[in-house]
């Protein structure tokens, strides 16, 4: 790119031109277009590429993940309930067992596949003791006081304990015998979608008002705009319940709520960014040709609002996430046997205690793709106009 | 400054009655009256109820009802619960919601100043970098996730405070952090762009060339004008306060107002929803037009349109 016209690289603007150069009085660099200044800008700064790199391995865990699991988002096996993914293995008669939460005995292969539910013969509820039979071998629990223990036939007590990783279910299973990697796949993509889903109605909805807005002016604009400042001074979640609760929970409910409620904002981005662009001579220089109302703002006008739109959209969807899970998590987002990431972290409330993996898997995957939005976002405004930094 | 006052009251009042209006229609629009129940109800008995709740009239007219009952307090029965009115909720609810969204405004502004202003004077230092860190912390945790972990960390793990209850001070830590983080993480943040920017003036500079100390500076000076971005994000904040409190309250079991409201969803229990809903937004329509009208007193630049 350099060498053609001895100009210097902007990359490294201090450095030494050939000796005869046509173009020694020049200074620049080679042209570049706006998407690659954009992305030289964006790259430079570590938490944006943090954060686009957060938002790529959660959409690959979400999109391609599900081609490499065992098991769907609604198998389940009621052998395995609440199994986490690290525990506490006993060596005992030459097995490897777990002893569950719900007191239940499971055999283990090659140091942590789960290999089935070991029968109970018989319980002694006064003695906190149980009897198990693992094909003709007689195994006994006691869980009179922790750590539960296993004696063998001979009354021995097990000594040796090991953490093994949960080989069956990678991410643990959940108190309905699910496996927990596949759900987080499943409620990750579900929370993804319903995010893009309404930031992109916000998005058409939010360019199609404000840039009407703004090209009409007069007293079409004022009218508009007072429409935006009353819907702005409404409660935006109390308006999403009630549409939630008139359209009835479920994944189109879902859309339509957050896709209808927050283009106030991007509205406003796309007025004021038009109202600036409008009276530049480029419009001029269009209608002069004899183009309509509408090339103009299409062709035209929008195109070079984009860099605003893009950021308020990178904005939204973080919201759209966070208000997903906000809705699930009081019991009108996705309906079961569906799930989504709130869903999930609601369902997990109740076993904390016993279980807090179940919520801190879908609440770390929640973190990840807001904080990644967030921070992508940030980049790009700063690499779109560099006037904006602070 | 009056025509603004007068400007805004109006627009108040207009959205009010289109968020009156709405939700009322929505939820008439939702197929199933009130009394259909499996339990079924005689025929007579239900002409009678539809009779006396005015059901059997056209939407219309149960809406002039609605408003006549709204202009007097009364936000009617709940359909739900036998023997009790929306209003019985508010009262028995507000005063442990109102404990809470204070204790977290409290908590908001006494840890977020601090926060903010250590990190904007120690740009670009260890400091600056720990309360930005946090802050991005905060504000990418959404209210629920926040709260189940300080439940796991302070109760479960450390057993140091109650994972429930409104019945001692102790019950309101959690919560307050929990429903605060949020509106913490986001003020400390911006609190510390605007003061970095204030630092940066002329009149500081001439302030530090009095010879004024620069504790002096920073709080007489440079503060001062650095709160004002923070007093136009006090209304959503309150917002977001408010509307946070129905998943910190039912996560934390306390009797406010958002649980309520978040039951009254799960049951379809219509007129509390309704009644819940007009509540919230007639306190926030108000806290937003107090926090405006407040901000342009305090800031005279401001320009009234």
């Amino acid at each position: 790119m350099t060498e053609r016209h001895g100009i210097p690289d902007m990359d490294d603007p201090w450095g030494r031109l050939p000796a005869y150069s046509e173009a020694r009085e020049f200074i620049g660099g080679a042209s570049r277009t706006f998407a690659a200044d954009v992305w030289l800008r964006f790259r430079r700064k570590f938490t944006s590429i943090l954060g686009l790199f957060l938002i790529l391995i959660v959409s690959l865990f979400a999109f391609v993940g599900p081609f490499f699991t065992r098991f769907s988002y609604e198998d389940q096996n009621l052998e395995y309930v609440n199994i986490p993914p690290f525990f506490r293995a006993i060596e005992c008669g030459g097995g490897l067992y777990h002893i569950t939460p719900g007191l239940k005995l499971i055999r283990l292969e090659d140091g942590g596949r789960l290999s089935g539910a070991v029968n109970k013969v018989s319980a002694d509820q006064a003695a906190k003791s149980a009897v198990f039979d693992d094909g003709g071998k007689k195994l006994v629990m006691d869980y009179s006081s922790r750590p539960y223990s296993l004696l063998d036939g001979e009354g021995r007590r097990a000594e040796s304990t090991l953490f093994v990783r949960n080989m069956t279910y990678p991410l643990g299973s959940d108190s309905l015998g699910r496996d927990m990697m596949a759900r987080l796949m499943y409620g990750a993509r579900v929370s993804l979608l319903v995010a893009l889903t309404a930031a992109l109605a916000n998005l058409v909805i939010g360019v199609f008002f404000g840039s009407v807005s703004a090209y009409c002016g007069g007293s079409v604009d004022a009218v508009m705009m007072r429409v935006v400042d009353i819907i702005s001074t409404l409660p935006l979640t109390l308006y999403v319940i009630l549409i939630m609760v008139f359209l009835d929970a479920g994944m189109t409910g879902i859309v339509v709520a957050l896709g209808t409620v927050y283009w106030v904002n991007m509205a406003r981005v796309v007025r004021g960014e038009i109202l600036s662009l409008k009276g530049r001579d480029f419009v001029l220089a269009s209608r002069t040709i004899g183009s309509s109302s509408a090339v103009i703002l299409v062709r035209h006008l929008i195109p070079n609002a984009m860099g605003s739109i893009l950021v308020t959209l990178t904005m939204l969807i973080p919201q759209a996430i966070f208000m997903e899970a906000f809705l699930s998590f009081i019991g009108l987002g996705i309906p079961a046997p569906l799930a989504s990431l709130g869903t999930m972290c609601s369902d997990a409330l109740g076993m904390l205690r016993s279980s807090p993996y179940q919520l801190f898997e879908p609440a770390f995957l929640i973190c990840a793709l807001t904080f990644g939005f967030n921070f992508m976002g940030d980049g790009l405004r700063d690499a779109m106009d560099p006037k904006l930094r602070k | 400054m009056l025509r603004y006052a007068i400007k805004r009251t109006a627009m108040s009042i207009l959205t009010m009655f289109a968020l009156i209006c709405l939700t009322f229609i929505m939820m008439h629009a939702i197929p199933g009256g009130p009394f259909t129940s499996d339990r079924g109800l005689s025929p007579s008995v239900e002409a009678a109820l539809n009779e006396k709740y005015h059901l059997g009239d056209s939407v219309l007219v149960q809406l002039r009802h609605y408003m006549k009952d709204l202009a007097r307090g009364d936000l009617g029965v709940s359909y739900q619960y036998r023997g009790k009115s929306v209003n019985d909720f508010i009262t028995s609810g507000f005063p442990v919601s109102g404990r809470l969204g204070c204790a977290a405004i409290v908590f908001v502004l006494l840890t977020s100043v601090p926060l903010g202003v250590t990190a904007a004077l120690k740009n670009g230092r260890w400091q600056d970098m720990a309360v930005m860190g946090i802050a991005t912390l905060g504000v990418t945790i959404p209210s629920f996730v926040m709260a189940t972990m300080l439940i796991y960390i302070f109760s479960y793990r450390l057993a140091i405070l109650p994972t429930l209850g409104a019945s001692s001070w102790k019950g309101y830590i959690l919560p307050t952090i929990a429903l605060g983080g949020y509106s913490m993480a986001f003020l400390a943040r911006l609190i510390r762009s605007s003061l970095l920017e204030v630092m940066g003036q002329d009149y500081i500079r001439t302030a530090r060339s009095k010879g004024i100390s620069e504790f002096r500076v920073v709080t007489r000076h440079a503060l001062r004008n650095a709160l004002i971005p923070v007093i136009t994000v006090l209304g959503p904040t309150m917002a977001n306060l408010l509307t946070g409190s129905f998943v910190v309250e039912s996560i934390f079991a306390m009797p406010g107002l958002g649980i309520h409201f978040v039951s009254g969803i799960s049951n379809r229990d219509y007129t509390t929803i309704m009644g819940m809903t007009i509540f919230y937004a007639t306190f926030l329509i108000a806290i937003v037009f107090i926090v405006d009208i407040f901000y342009c007193l305090i800031d005279p630049r401001i320009k009234y349109d």
